[in-house]
């Protein structure tokens, strides 16, 4: 009985009517087709024998279940009509394996209907020729070993290599990799922000880290180790260009296929300039809550002084509230300039306005110059305290009393002048209240210059001579 | 017990208020300085049993005044808006009181000065 081998292929073999074949029938088959078909039935490699000048195909157990749905068809075919969608191929792999040569594919890619439609399949093919009993090729003996699966999974890791080339291109971070225990760093790719370590260093903390910083980091590194889990941290560093700057940092452990750490990869942003912006808004606030504190005790200052030897409370309540409209407005003065300073004109202007809207009573005369803050502040409450006074008691007390404010800057000092005249006759008051104690001590004080009241007869006068070097502003 | 004092603030109007409340717990303000020139010189000669020191000074640190005041073994506290958070290192262990304040603030702030 022949063939005696091959499991469910030898038991086919045995029962198909070859005689409808080119080949013949089973007895008539020369000696040599006989030994490869059973040398190939033997073989758990998926084999198929192409013989005669058609390629009739004969194969084992394991080449059937690499030709799907086509088995058992193919046994017996001819190898064009077998595989008719690659016939072209397979004319050569005839021509060339009966001209006695050998073919070999590797991962050769070839579109096959095995189950209900076309689809890629990737092979190692190898073929040979098959002598017969004249020592002339037969036959083509050809091992089929399919490496789809394999081919899959390259070009799927291939495909995530340049997802993870192109994310690591397409982000701005610079990009770390480090030893599992982090003593070495094996390479940093610095984007030109921080200086590239291409060769695997044990120094990467004294090239990157601040010396101060290095014991916070080592902790936040050995926790991340203890726990194998991502490193994450905002830390100072050493930047190309020279400068400390921060980046927020963050590394995750990679393992081996069978779970062993093997490094860390970690990314890190350069956030100096958000660093940089929350602690200049933390020392905004620290510094408008001190304004603040400072205005209320401002507030607290006017009201007690205000209300302390006040003889009618009506009266006080107004004093009281047209100070801190003067106080408001200097402080609009000053937030308009962000702070920063003032006009002269300006402070003068916005504090006497309120009490004298017609302009030709109140001339206000000098080159302008941008005083401090506090110059601005100090300015305009005292002449707040001349205006209410003037309207009170001087020359704003009548129908055509005029007051002039003039400045001119002599050397290093600026003088300012308030000049009352028209008004009625001053005497000399007998005390001092808090209007003439401000405006003589406390702008003197402020100003660090002098300020006099001189209760002149024909109108109240107002001297300030302060250093030019403590009035203006920045 | 009457003291001497130095007041330095550089708020003219807080700095009268600080006078008025001192004169009425019965105290003598014998120097009133707004600026850091004025209030060095003032540290450095005044004849003062206790001083109250602002922090910022136009802009400037009165902390020097602090380190003569130290230097002539007179005892100080800081009256500030920023508070105790405002202060160097160095002086934290002083007495400080936070703007705003009240009279009865400012009698004890004098007297953890004075005993510190």
């Amino acid at each position: 009985m022949f063939p005696n081998v091959g499991g469910q292929l030898g038991q086919l073999i045995r029962d198909y009517d070859w005689s409808a074949t080119p080949i013949g029938p089973l007895e008539d088959w020369p000696q040599s087709l006989k030994s490869v078909t059973e040398m190939l039935l033997l073989s758990p490699v998926p084999i198929v024998l192409l013989w005669g000048e058609d390629g009739v195909m004969i194969y084992n157990d394991a080449y059937s279940a690499f030709a799907g749905q086509r088995h058992p068809r193919l046994l017996g075919s001819k190898v064009r009509e077998g595989w008719d969608e690659i016939a072209d191929f397979n004319d050569n792999v005839m021509r060339v394996g009966l001209a006695g040569k050998t073919l070999a594919f590797r991962d050769q890619e070839l579109a096959l209907e095995r189950h209900g439609r076309l689809e890629p399949v990737w092979m190692d093919l190898d073929y040979s020729p098959v002598l017969d009993e004249t020592g002339n090729p037969a036959g083509v003996i050809a091992i089929v070993v399919e490496t789809t699966e394999k081919v899959l999974a390259q070009r799927r890791v291939q495909e995530s290599e340049r997802r993870f080339r192109a994310l690591t291109m397409a982000s701005s971070d610079i990009i770390y990799r480090m030893s599992p225990d982090w003593t070495e760093m094996r390479q940093l790719d610095g984007r030109s922000i921080m200086v590239d370590t291409e060769a695997p260093s044990i120094a990467w903390m004294d090239d990157y880290l601040l010396p101060e910083d290095r014991a916070a980091t080592q902790a936040a590194i050995d926790e991340a180790i203890a726990r194998l889990q991502p490193f994450q941290r905002e830390h100072r560093v050493r930047r190309a260009d020279g400068s400390v700057g921060w980046v927020f940092s963050r590394a995750v452990p990679v393992t081996d296929e069978n779970g062993a750490l093997v490094e860390w990869f970690g990314a890190a942003s350069d956030i100096t300039e958000r660093v940089r912006a929350t602690d200049h808004l933390r020392l905004v606030i620290n510094e408008l809550n001190h304004r603040v504190k400072n205005t209320l005790a401002m507030v607290q200052a006017i009201a007690l002084r205000t209300f302390r030897h006040a003889a009618n409370l009506g009266q006080a309540q107004k004093e009281f509230a047209a100070r801190l409209m003067a106080l408001a407005q200097a402080n609009d003065l000053l937030t308009g300039e962000r702070w920063a300073g003032a006009s002269l004109f300006s402070a003068i202007r916005q504090a006497v306005e309120p009490h004298q809207h017609d302009a030709e009573r109140c001339t206000i005369q000098g080159d302008d110059l941008n005083i401090s803050p506090k110059t601005a502040l100090a300015l305009a409450m005292a002449m707040h305290e001349l205006a209410t006074n003037a309207l009170k008691y001087g020359a704003w007390s009548n129908d055509h009393g005029l007051v002039a404010i003039s400045w001119t800057v002599e050397g290093q000092r600026l003088l300012i002048e308030w000049r009352e005249r028209n008004g009625p006759e001053v005497t000399a008051p007998t005390g001092r209240g808090f209007g003439s104690r401000l405006i003589e001590r406390g702008l003197a004080g402020e100003l660090g210059g002098k300020v006099l009241l001189h209760f002149d007869p024909e109108g109240i006068r107002c001297s300030i001579d302060a250093p030019i070097s403590v009035v203006v502003g920045e | 017990m009457t003291l001497r004092i130095l007041v330095v603030e550089d708020e003219m109007t807080i700095a009268f208020m600080i006078e008025d409340m001192l004169v009425e717990l019965g105290h003598e303000v014998v120097e009133l300085a707004m600026r850091l020139p004025e209030a060095l010189e003032a540290a450095q000669r005044a004849d003062i049993d206790v001083a109250i020191l602002d922090v910022n000074l136009d802009g400037l640190r009165s902390f020097p005044v602090a380190d003569i005041l130290i230097k002539r073994a007179i005892p100080f506290a800081f009256a500030t808006g920023y508070g105790a958070a405002g202060l160097e290192e160095a002086y934290r262990n002083r007495p400080v009181l936070a703007k705003p304040f009240l009279s009865d603030d400012l009698r004890k702030l004098l007297s953890q000065a004075i005993s510190a």
